[in-house]
């Protein structure tokens, strides 16, 4: 998953150098998606709220969201949230959370 | 000049706090390069110069969040928050005031935070008029504000009840404030064996489970402090509006001996003097009457021109990036309960709408176009009792299809039941939300 961040890095920044800007703040994959997450687990994940996301790997946190979806965790808020999102969006905003410290 | 003073002042104090952490990932660190030494020893100046402004007008759940996250993820965006209000008063756990389990001042939150944080400029004064094509604002002491974007975020307004004029004998209570205070003290000088009238307005109302949590917190108070009251619920709806099951099972079965629930029974005037209610369904007297009104925008949206929508009450909007759907108005953006979507009006999802709004401005302004596929979630508790509460969750996806946010069927719906522990989870919740709109 450290790979897959890299990878996505990379995309940013190439993308920001095609643009010719510096701007490679916009657009960023996963970020709009992860902020889903904010409300109720802080800005960036970082709290307070319930559990802190920032800090935990991409790995982690899609495995994390997976074990929702299928029921692992219980029958709670946060089950049903995860059954909302498609498996390529889990693995985009676990990417850009894993960015998180 | 202004722009000059205000990256003096305001940007100063995102200088390497919030800047570096809120971007992220490489995104960030490209930015830094190009003119900084590496993030983790000196200060980041996101540009030499602001590139666009912004201003937001409404500094509630959408306002103070789309205001924040402009500054966090837009490419040196100045963005001007006009309020009313120095504090914002939340709506969201202000029904525990009536019961006494929460003080007004537990539900203030300032705007310190975006100023310190942030670096957004606030300023407090009345909104007297909007250009949407020159994009210009006016204030009530003639200050014109300009911007490259606006974003109205200005909540709600209630329709008028014929008979009730100013009188203060029935209030709403439900935009928090005074109204809340005064519900609270009718409440506590109410006789024991009294009856207690709520009603509910056709939908859409911002947050469609409050009335109906309000109702059972209330209804446990009543059966508590006020042995022997009734509880009326008038609903101008055909039935309950969300979460069927747990309000059901609560209405009937929990305070089957308080709540009396009347539907299809809309409000045509009242009485203020002698406590009546006249109604599609007769007249009914109260000792204490919560009268909640039917809901539209906040004034300034026909003010503007914007309120394009449900008979006039509300403003549609493009999904992608909360721009306006009147022509010629597509650089204000209007979020939150004002607006015409598919959403619920309720604060959870405005700052979620906040979010997708400030991302789309934040890429248009660079030359980008808005994340073509947005997604957005709706997340509450209600108070089934003083002590035990159950929760309500959707997650919306865009449907190119309709070109509206859809909910998504697997990820819609409510707890099974109520406790204690998501009581105390609504407190976490509570704080998290307030977090990440305000500070």
């Amino acid at each position: 998953m450290n790979a897959r961040f890299h990878f996505l890095a990379s995309i940013a920044l190439a993308a920001a150098a095609v643009a010719g800007t510096a701007d490679a703040q916009v657009g960023e994959p996963g970020r709009l998606l992860a902020s889903n997450c904010f409300q109720c687990h802080g800005t960036n994940g970082q709290g307070p709220g319930f559990d802190t996301i920032a800090g935990k790997s991409a790995s982690e946190i899609y495995q994390e969201l997976k074990d929702f979806q299928a029921g692992k965790e219980g029958a709670g808020i946060m089950a049903k949230h995860s059954m909302g999102y498609t498996d390529a969006q889990l693995q985009l905003l676990a990417a850009w959370l894993a960015t998180q410290r | 000049m202004d722009r000059r003073r205000f990256l003096g002042s305001a940007v100063a104090g995102v200088v390497g706090s919030t800047l570096l952490s809120c971007g992220g990932g490489g995104g960030d660190d490209s930015t830094v390069t190009t003119t900084e030494p590496p993030a983790s020893t000196a200060p980041v100046i996101p540009s030499p110069t602001i590139k666009s402004r912004v201003i937001v007008i409404g500094g509630g759940m959408g306002g103070a969040t789309v205001a924040k996250y402009l500054r966090l993820w837009g490419d040196a965006i100045s963005v001007t928050l006009v309020e009313r209000m120095p504090t914002y008063t939340s709506n969201i756990m202000s029904s525990l005031v009536l019961t006494g389990q929460r003080t007004m001042s537990s539900l203030s939150f300032s705007y310190d935070t975006l100023r310190s944080k942030y670096g957004i400029a606030t300023v407090f004064g009345e909104v007297v008029g909007i250009d949407p094509v020159s994009v210009k604002v006016t204030l009530a002491d003639g200050t014109v504000l300009t911007a490259d974007r606006i974003v109205l975020a200005p909540g709600i307004s209630f329709d008028d009840v014929p008979g009730l004029g100013t009188s203060d004998k029935m209030p709403h209570a439900w935009q928090a404030g005074p109204q809340t205070a005064l519900l609270a003290s009718q409440l506590n000088a109410m006789p024991s064996g009294g009856v207690m009238i709520l009603t509910i307005p056709k939908t859409p109302y911002r947050c469609p489970p409050g009335p109906y949590e309000r109702a059972c917190l209330l209804a446990d108070w009543l059966k508590i402090n006020k042995p022997g009251s009734k509880l009326i619920v008038l609903d101008a709806n055909p039935g309950i509006v969300i979460e069927v099951d747990n309000f059901t099972n609560a209405f009937t079965g929990l305070y089957g001996s308080v709540i009396e629930y009347h539907v299809n029974t809309e409000v045509i005037s009242v009485d203020p003097n002698a406590m009546t209610l006249i109604t599609t369904a007769g007249n009914f007297h109260g000792e204490v009457i919560n009268l909640i009104p039917r809901q539209r925008a906040a004034p300034l949206l026909a003010v503007a021109g914007l309120n394009n929508a449900t008979e006039g009450r509300f403003g549609r909007v493009n999904v992608l990036n909360y721009a306006s759907t009147v022509a010629g108005a597509e650089k204000v953006h209007i979020i939150g309960d004002a607006s015409a979507t598919t959403q619920p009006k309720a604060g959870h999802i405005a700052n979620q709408e906040a979010k997708v709004c400030a991302d789309a401005i934040s890429r248009i302004l660079s030359g980008g176009s808005p994340d073509p596929a947005p997604v957005t979630n709706s997340a509450c508790y209600s108070t089934i009792t003083m002590s035990q509460a159950s929760w309500l969750h959707a997650l919306f996806q865009y449907d190119p299809g309709t070109a509206d946010m859809k909910a998504v069927a697997a990820a819609s719906g409510a707890s099974t039941g109520w406790d204690v522990e998501n009581f105390e989870d609504m407190e976490t919740w509570f704080n998290a939300l307030m977090g990440d709109s305000f500070g």
